[in-house]
């Protein structure tokens, strides 16, 4: 970096100072009454509203979330180390904002905005309250666009579309958020900007997870809002209003962007604690009354919105766009609960769930998605004609072969029909397990999943099936490139496509190489 | 433990309908309560309110007997209410409620005005004026100066405060460039 001269620097300085306004007005403030915790009670302030940004000396800034007739509860955002009684606190007059816009793209920040990747200060132009209220009905649409995760067992069982809510569940080291950062990888080129927020995680999770997203080229398309444990409380409850503030920027402008909240059980926690310091009454589990709005609030935001919305919010400047944000919120049960009360919350909320089983996992099948209890509410709508076609009857072979699953022990007894939907189950099963980081394209999934359906995989031995997949897709890849790319590009289904797909696999087939 | 300002309240909105529809009017029992709040507040009264070894009827007897004639009946009647429910230490917090309310009555506004530099007199009444206009009230100006300030004024009404002063600019701008 060139070195700035003297004269620059203060031309720099003086260019600021002018753009600023340092008038006086009028400002309301109280008195520190007490300090602890993290909370801040203060006297005065008679005309503090509800969640409003509150200062106080040093910077340090607060929100107010308790109005009672002699003191505001505030809550610290940030440390409250310095703050004591005797202070005085000022109102600022502005709900709690947080910047957005483009520049944020490839960056990692805090929950308020403040860039912590050392890449230097973000010069977004717009804030936005981190409190919205959702979209109405009459500004919706229907969900009828995929966003590809790029992993066979979603995009053919659990389908998601652009603009719904899928919830990933499991116990903790599952293989949740490797889900998520997938599901971002295969963004790469697809049009969806993405937002991921990491609440109550541990730093060191978080910095692998920017470097895997540095790898694979897909920082420049996400922004990273980073709450992590050591972070105070309430700046790990604000992390996904500010994360979904930031994607609702893109989601109003006609475009589409995909939001990962990892974790929301911790963001539970994080309310818990700020509302039990603040005397508010505990429910069920210790929990506030109103933790289940909390979530439904959070994940209501996200959204298909039509393009008559999308026109009015930009004064004209979009016209015929639809705009997304779709939601993939992760929870942690504890030993497979997924009857526990913010488990129960979040999956009456969210448009379906990917139910992650320890048993798969630990059986080798990964990801351990379970394809009976997980469930996409928008399913089929969500998928191009190709894909929805192919996958038809994968969830149906799974399910038989999970009945017929008990009498696999007397294979050598069972009649023709039972025996061979064994067999067909136990090669699609394998055939669903599938590497990190190795997002498949719609194309290379179709050809998969179309060769298993019409039995080509029936002399293929169970642990050779994924190299016969291997195999197969590069043998795809290269002979039949532009077929393959067709395929992504139209994603239709007829009797063509059908055709020349089938006679590829069959020459593949004879040539033995696998 | 609930606020003091909460436990004060109902006494001061009773104190104050009491002084309205008594007839003993609101200045009256203003110079009353501010009396036996500054009694309270001596140190060996202090002690002898805040000891469990004294009944409730003695202590209110003794603050009556150091009040003197000032006290009418009614505010003896007050005193020992406050005695007989452990409340005789809430006083100042009781006195600053009422005080509050007075204002409101009166619609007069307290209002302190900090300068740098001494203010003559057309600067203040100009500044009485303005905010006068501005607040509704009757503008009542308590002022000091503070050299620290540099220049210009600091007006406080309540909560509500205006910096207009120079250091409170220079803070501002150094907050300002610090953030950016």
């Amino acid at each position: 970096m060139q070195q700035l001269n003297p004269s620059e620097i203060s031309e720099i300085i003086r260019q600021r100072i002018e753009k600023l306004d340092i008038s006086s007005q009028a400002q309301n403030e109280g008195t520190i009454v007490s300090v602890g915790d993290g909370i801040v009670r203060i006297h005065g302030l008679a005309e503090a509203r509800y969640g409003e940004m509150i200062e106080f000396p040093g910077g340090i800034q607060g929100m107010a979330l308790n109005l009672e007739r002699d003191s505001v509860g505030v809550v610290v955002l940030g440390e409250y180390e310095g703050l004591s009684e005797g202070q005085t606190a000022r109102c600022t007059g502005r709900i709690l904002e947080v910047p957005i816009g483009r520049e944020l793209l490839g960056r990692v920040v805090d929950a308020l905005g403040n860039p912590i990747d050392g890449k230097g200060s973000i010069d977004a132009e717009l804030t936005t309250p981190i409190e919205k209220v959702a979209p109405g009905v009459i500004a919706r649409q229907h969900v009828d666009q995929p966003v590809q995760i790029g992993l066979k067992c979603i995009d053919s069982m659990v389908p998601i579309g652009r603009g719904q809510r899928e919830l990933i569940i499991g116990d903790r080291q599952i293989g949740k958020t490797a889900i998520g950062i997938d599901a971002i990888i295969n963004q790469k080129d697809s049009g969806i900007v993405c937002v991921y927020v990491a609440v109550g995680q541990k730093m060191s999770t978080i910095a692998g997870v920017v470097r895997t997203f540095e790898e694979h080229g897909v920082l420049d398309n996400t922004i990273i809002v980073a709450a992590s444990a050591s972070d105070p409380a309430p700046l790990q409850f604000i992390a996904p209003f500010a994360g979904c503030g930031m994607g609702e920027y893109f989601r109003d402008r006609g475009e589409d962007a995909l939001i990962i909240y990892d974790d929301l059980t911790k963001h539970a926690w994080a309310y818990r604690q700020i509302s039990l310091l603040l005397r508010r009454p505990p429910g069920r589990e210790a929990y506030p009354g109103d933790i289940f709005y909390l979530h439904s609030r959070l994940l209501e935001r996200a959204a298909r919105v039509n393009a008559e919305y999308v026109e009015k919010f930009t004064n004209g400047e979009v016209k015929g766009k639809t705009g997304s944000l779709t939601a993939l919120p992760i929870v942690e049960t504890q030993a497979g609960d997924i009857s526990a009360f913010i488990p129960t919350n979040v999956i009456s909320i969210t448009d379906g769930q990917i139910f992650l089983e320890t048993d798969r996992f630990n059986a080798g099948l990964r990801p351990a998605m379970s394809p009976g209890t997980s469930v996409s509410r928008v399913g089929g709508d969500a998928q191009v004609p190709f894909m929805k076609r192919i996958s038809g009857g994968i969830k149906l072979a799974l399910a038989q072969y999970r009945e017929l699953a008990a009498f696999s022990q007397f294979a050598s007894d069972l009649d023709e029909v039972t025996r061979r939907q064994l067999e067909h189950g136990q090669r699609i099963t394998e055939l669903m397990k599938q590497k990190q980081y190795s997002p498949l394209s719609v194309a290379e999934m179709g050809v998969s999943l179309y060769a298993a359906n019409e039995g080509f995989l029936t002399d293929v031995a169970v642990d050779k099936v994924l190299d016969f997949e291997d195999a197969l897709l590069a043998y795809m890849n290269a002979e039949e490139a532009e077929f393959m790319q067709r395929i992504n590009e139209s994603g239709e289904h007829n009797d063509e496509i059908v055709a020349h797909l089938r006679a590829a696999i069959e020459k593949f087939k004879a040539t033995g190489a696998y | 433990m609930a606020e003091l300002a909460t436990l004060a309240r109902p006494y001061a909105n009773a104190v104050f309908g009491t002084a309205k529809s008594s007839g003993d009017g609101l200045d009256r029992w203003s110079r009353m309560l501010g009396l036996l709040a500054a009694t309270v507040a001596e140190d060996a009264v202090r002690r002898v309110i805040e000891s469990p070894a004294v009944s409730a009827e003695a202590k209110a007897f003794r603050l009556c007997e150091l009040g003197g004639d000032e006290l009418n009946e009614r505010a003896r009647n007050f005193v020992g209410l406050l005695a007989a429910n452990h409340r005789l230490g809430l006083l100042p917090e009781i006195v600053r409620q009422f005080e509050a309310l007075k204002d409101l009555e009166e619609e007069i506004l307290d209002v302190e005005i900090v300068s740098a530099f001494d203010l003559d007199d057309s600067d203040v009444q100009g500044l009485k004026d303005r905010l006068t206009k501005r607040f509704q009230r009757e503008v009542v100006i308590t002022s000091d100066v503070d050299a620290a300030l540099i220049g210009g004024v600091v007006i406080r009404a309540g909560d509500t405060v205006i910096d207009g002063s120079v250091r409170g600019r220079l803070d501002r701008l150094t907050e300002a460039l610090k953030q950016s």
